[in-house]
């Protein structure tokens, strides 16, 4: 690595770092979780870096917990993460340019945190060729923290009491990130009619709820989302 | 079962990662694919929130308990400071005092 790669890794570590503020909870949760959900400390461990991804997790670790299809925990976590193709899109014209071993590393690193550090350097940098450093820097650290967290959590979840309700965490954490940005009636549409279907749905087989309630979500959302571009 | 089941989701993750820099396709998303992803966050998360505030134990639905008192707080906290720690603290320290 040059100086000035160094240093391009090295503010995307700094820059990455405060975010774990909310990270790390997450990951202790997770670990926490996966133990009551029935996974083994192995298995939760390794989630951690084979699926990689705070909300794919919690949903494979419950569905499987309450013996859904492998389909069905397969298709909702994927629809999760289809939001991911965003980013993969936005980072594209970027990383294009590289050899595959760094493609292939900067797309396992590219989680929500990550892509949302890095991307404004993308943009802002007067020298763009050298900022996937920092995309390295930034999702190699929220790696590193993720990992961790999960371990300690494995590690504290045999000591920590049900009543607790530590995973009421894991809805509470996505209160944050999504209801200050319903700003739109479109964002408002689709985030009440998906939560209707998961209340309502829950009557649906193989506990499909999350695939229809994310399909009727995003359809609602951009059907709106059409009509107020026009507006 | 478990193993192969959680490495083919992983598969999948990465691979929608990685789609848009593959080198296989073209690197963009039309318009109306871009348009309906946005959603995609909202809409699962608004489905997980809603069914941890509002589904007991049996998977029936309850309009007002603890939980959903406990819910309500946060939310109002997330919605004025956006900060996941505190609506973490106002969230579980409700449902601790009064659960």
């Amino acid at each position: 690595m040059t100086s000035d790669n160094m240093r391009e890794f090295l503010r995307g570590i700094g820059d990455q770092l405060p975010l774990q503020l909310g990270v790390v909870p997450f990951g202790l949760v997770f670990g926490v979780l996966g133990i009551a959900s029935g996974l083994s400390p192995l298995q939760t461990i390794l989630m951690s870096s084979i699926v990689f991804g705070g909300a794919s997790q919690v949903v494979f670790a419950q569905l499987w917990a309450t013996g859904t299809s492998p389909l069905i925990v397969g298709s909702s976590v994927a629809v999760i993460n289809l939001r991911h193709m965003l980013y993969s899109a936005a980072v594209a014209k970027y990383l294009r340019p590289l050899s595959l071993r760094w493609r292939i590393i900067l797309g396992y690193l590219l989680t929500d945190e990550a892509f949302a550090i890095s991307i404004k350097r993308f943009e802002t940098t007067d020298r763009p060729e050298l900022a996937h450093y920092h995309l390295l820097g930034s999702g190699l650290t929220l790696w590193v923290c993720w990992q961790i967290a999960t371990v300690v959590g494995v590690l504290a979840g045999a000591t920590i009491p049900d009543e607790l309700n530590l995973g009421f965490a894991i809805p509470l954490t996505f209160m944050a990130l999504v209801l200050p940005n319903l700003h739109r009636l479109s964002d408002i549409a689709a985030a009440t009619s998906a939560a209707l279907v998961a209340l309502f749905g829950q009557a649906l087989p193989w506990n499909a709820w999350i695939v229809a309630a994310a399909v009727v979500g995003i359809t609602v959302g951009g059907i709106l989302s059409h009509w107020e571009d026009r507006a | 079962m478990i193993w192969i089941v959680m490495i083919l989701t992983g598969l999948a993750n990465f691979a929608v990662r990685f789609s848009m820099f593959s080198g296989l396709r073209a690197s963009t998303l039309p318009d109306w694919a871009e348009r309906y992803l946005r959603y995609v966050p909202t809409a699962v998360l608004s489905a997980i929130i809603a069914a941890a505030l509002f589904l007991d134990e049996a998977g029936d639905i309850q309009m007002w308990n603890t939980t959903v008192l406990a819910g309500l707080l946060a939310a109002i906290i997330a919605i004025l400071t956006r900060s996941v720690i505190f609506t973490i603290i106002t969230g579980l320290g409700v449902l601790w005092i009064i659960g």
